[in-house]
């Protein structure tokens, strides 16, 4: 979120229920409904694009400039059950409205790659694709004939999208030149006569002047056909090699819903994301600790506590079974003067500077291990207590 | 040298094909059969043995980079793959069959009654293509022999796989409409299209040029 808001977008939180009979991009049977006491059919909003193009189209009308917003939230899909897969789960992501060209794409995408560099993510790529490259390559096709091919390419039925092109009568070659477009990756693109494929590499280009990030992470690959209906340019997926599904998924959507602006932006699906960060060895970061305070009589107690909050430290009274990752430091209160860490005698300001230090600077910090810190260990102190 | 690229096979009726079409664009076949393994490692490669309606399974979330199956299994798991190549083997029907003459009594039925029993192994087929014609069913899901359900009364139609028809005719069964065509196909996990491209799609390609022979 942070690299969003550098970036000048605004976080905006749109509304988590619908009504069912607003138009919906999500299948219809993966959309989870219900009745409200009038009898109105709502829905909890399965995807965040359409949510944020209606509220911008209802509340932005008037404005001309372009929208930068930003979210992290949940959606709601059904999901069959069995399938190892959540109805519900957070999504982040940016929508930048109201701008087109490659300057914007190139934002976009420089602005989801130095998001997932911030949380902790390497070895990913960015796989750039173009809707309108693949348009271009069935464009001497009647438009519904296109529609049918490029709704199989999203279901990603390429033996249905080759053969329903052809028995419209796309010649042997052309099915032959689209078979290779959408099978070629990287560099190769450049055997793609297309000026879409030319708009594509610039638009890598681009946003490696924003975002340097690793080498090589912006992909060009053509086989990125997102399975929602409504992008129209420049789309983009992430790949990490840890996880079966893409990471995040983005792309310019033109003209969405009563949206009659340009539009881009991307979502990440955090439990993907948190996956792939775990198996690629990541922990969370510890740069809280929670100070654990019991003993002495309850006026002295509290008054320590009050003290310690004031200094900018976390303080539970009594024993703490969940730290949610964090240090749990033990401290005793003996009297108004002294607590006890570790088995050591100190005052409360000494307590405070000790701790304040470790937070800032402790090199065994980011490799240690979190379950050994959480439930049923308040007695671990080993970090600050006794470095300090 | 990169990881072996996973592929999942189905255990079933296309898996001897499948062992032949592996064998004829070059890859290893060796240890395949004979035995129990289920994760057979080869050269540069490494196969999965699943039961069929596993194989998508396997593929979309991603334990293996590619799979082979039958289209008909695909239709009816509704997972998440890409699917590259049509191999050509394993064909068969998914059709509609009603017992033999019986047709004008079912539509008579349907009209007084307003819906007709189904009884079928693959009730997301059979439910997506009678919603596609508006038409109301019961389905009734049976787990096998699903030819017998007419004959004894337990449905008016069943949805079934067939690839002769000759269980259908010994059964007294016609075929009222075929709702799709299968063959075997190539499919891939959408992550492992990305990061494999290469060994992938070079994999597809030879398996479109020997489907193509």
């Amino acid at each position: 979120m942070r690299a969003f808001g550098s970036y000048g977008y605004v976080p905006l939180e749109p509304p988590s229920v619908e009504l069912a009979r607003a138009a919906s991009t999500v299948d219809e049977h993966r959309v989870l409904r219900f009745l409200d006491r009038d009898g109105s059919l709502l829905a909890l909003r399965p995807d965040l694009t359409t949510a944020i193009a209606r509220v911008v189209a209802q509340r932005y009308r008037e404005a001309t400039g372009a929208l930068r917003l930003s979210y992290f939230t949940t959606v709601f899909r059904q999901e069959r059950s069995m399938r190892g897969s959540e109805r519900e789960y957070d999504q982040a992501g940016v929508e930048l409205i109201g701008a087109s060209g490659v300057v914007a794409d190139a934002e976009v995408l420089a602005l989801l790659c130095e998001a997932l560099t911030a949380v902790g993510l390497r070895d990913f790529t960015v796989e750039v694709g173009h809707i309108g490259a693949v348009r271009a390559l069935f464009s001497e096709l009647p438009a519904g004939a296109v529609e049918t091919v490029l709704g199989h390419l999203r279901d990603a039925d390429h033996v249905a999208a080759f053969r329903a092109a052809g028995e419209a009568g796309l010649s042997a070659d052309r099915v032959a030149r689209a078979r290779t477009a959408l099978a070629v990756r990287g560099r190769a693109i450049e055997t793609v006569d297309l000026p879409e494929a030319i708009e594509l590499r610039e638009t890598i280009h681009l946003a490696r002047e924003l975002f340097a990030g690793e080498p090589l992470w912006g992909v060009p690959d053509l086989a990125v056909i997102p399975a929602l209906p409504y992008y129209t340019g420049v789309v983009f997926e992430v790949i990490s090699p840890h996880v079966g599904f893409p990471i995040a998924v983005g792309g310019r959507y033109d003209g969405l819903l009563a949206l009659d602006r340009p539009a881009t932006g991307f979502g990440i699906a955090i439990p993907h994301l948190h996956q792939a960060l775990v198996a690629g060895g990541w922990t969370p970061a510890q740069d809280s600790s929670l100070i654990s305070l019991e003993g002495g009589d309850p006026r002295t107690r509290l008054r320590i506590a009050a003290a310690l909050r004031r200094e900018g430290l976390a303080v539970a009274l009594g024993r703490v079974a969940e730290a949610a990752g964090g240090i749990v430091v033990t401290v005793r209160v003996i009297d108004e003067r002294t607590v006890e860490v570790d088995g050591r005698s100190m005052s409360p300001a000494d307590l405070v500077a000790t701790l304040l230090k470790g937070v800032e600077g402790n090199p065994r910090r980011n490799g240690a291990d979190p379950h050994r810190n959480g439930a049923n260990s308040p007695g671990s102190r080993r970090e600050t207590g006794r470095e300090g | 040298m990169s990881a072996p690229l996973r592929i999942a096979l189905a255990q079933g009726t296309i898996f001897d094909d499948t062992c032949r079409a592996l064998k004829a664009v070059g890859l290893p076949t060796d240890g395949l059969t004979g035995h129990r393994r289920l994760f057979v490692k080869g050269e540069g490669v490494a196969y999965v043995l699943a039961r069929p309606s596993d194989v998508p399974t396997y593929v979309a979330h991603g334990a293996a980079d590619v799979g082979i199956v039958g289209r008909d299994v695909l239709l009816e798991s509704d997972e998440d793959v890409i699917e590259l190549v049509d191999l050509g083997f394993g064909v068969c029907r998914f059709v509609v069959a009603a017992p033999v003459g019986s047709m004008d009594r079912s539509l008579d039925e349907y009209r007084h009654l307003g819906s007709l029993e189904v009884a079928t192994k693959y009730p997301r087929v059979a439910q997506r293509h009678f919603e596609r014609k508006g038409i109301q069913v019961e389905l009734n899901r049976l787990s096998g022999a699903v030819e017998l359900a007419p004959q004894v009364g337990l449905s008016d139609w069943i949805v079934d796989l067939v690839s002769t028809g000759r269980t259908l005719r010994e059964n007294e069964l016609a075929i009222v409409e075929e709702i799709a065509t299968c063959s075997a196909r190539l499919i891939a996990n959408r992550a492992s299209y990305a990061r494999d491209r290469a060994r992938i799609a070079d994999l597809a390609e030879r398996f479109e040029k020997w489907a193509a022979r």
